[in-house]
């Protein structure tokens, strides 16, 4: 049997998720507990994200914008779409 | 021994089904495992988030890191679920 998910079809594993949701909203949220939404414009291998149109929440109420974010990839905790 | 089932392969075969995350810190998710890679970071559908407060958020479909999952219960359906002591 082969190892893991490589094998999976796009979509499926965290690389087709990734590619699948690229130029779309999403919400990010870090281990710290600060959500950003915004556009995804590009994810690497380390989770480091680069938003457009950044909203930063902190406990879900709104304290900034950003019009361009990049996030480290070590801080995050999950990437969901919208 | 030549039935020994490995750790990734156990995950493997939850692919689909409804699956419990345990995080290091007080943080659970719960929800349908659509993938995973060699660092078991996964993606899942149809998420619920379960704060150490005790609030839980629902979640379509996410990426999550597996730099802080501690454990996985095939099965899981979260903390909610089973009766406390």
């Amino acid at each position: 049997m082969e190892n893991g998910a490589a094998t999976h079809g796009e979509g499926k594993d965290p690389s087709g998720f990734l590619s699948e949701i690229i130029g779309n909203p999403v919400t990010v949220k870090l281990n710290s507990g600060v959500v950003y939404k915004g556009e995804l414009q590009s994810v690497d291998g380390y989770m480091n994200i680069a938003l457009e149109k950044a909203e930063e929440y902190v406990n879900g109420v709104k304290r900034r914008s950003y019009g361009d974010a990049f996030v480290r990839g070590n801080n995050v905790m999950y990437i969901s779409a919208e | 021994m030549a039935s020994q089932l490995l750790p990734l392969e156990l995950i493997d075969k939850c692919v689909g089904s409804r699956i419990w995350v345990i995080m290091k810190g007080d943080k659970e998710f719960a929800g349908t495992l659509v993938g995973f890679d060699d660092y078991v970071n996964m993606v899942l559908e149809d998420v619920t988030e379960f704060d150490y407060s005790g609030d839980h958020t629902k979640l379509k479909k996410i990426l999550l890191n597996g730099n802080n999952i501690c454990m996985l219960i095939p099965g899981g359906e979260g903390p909610t679920a089973v009766a406390a002591p």
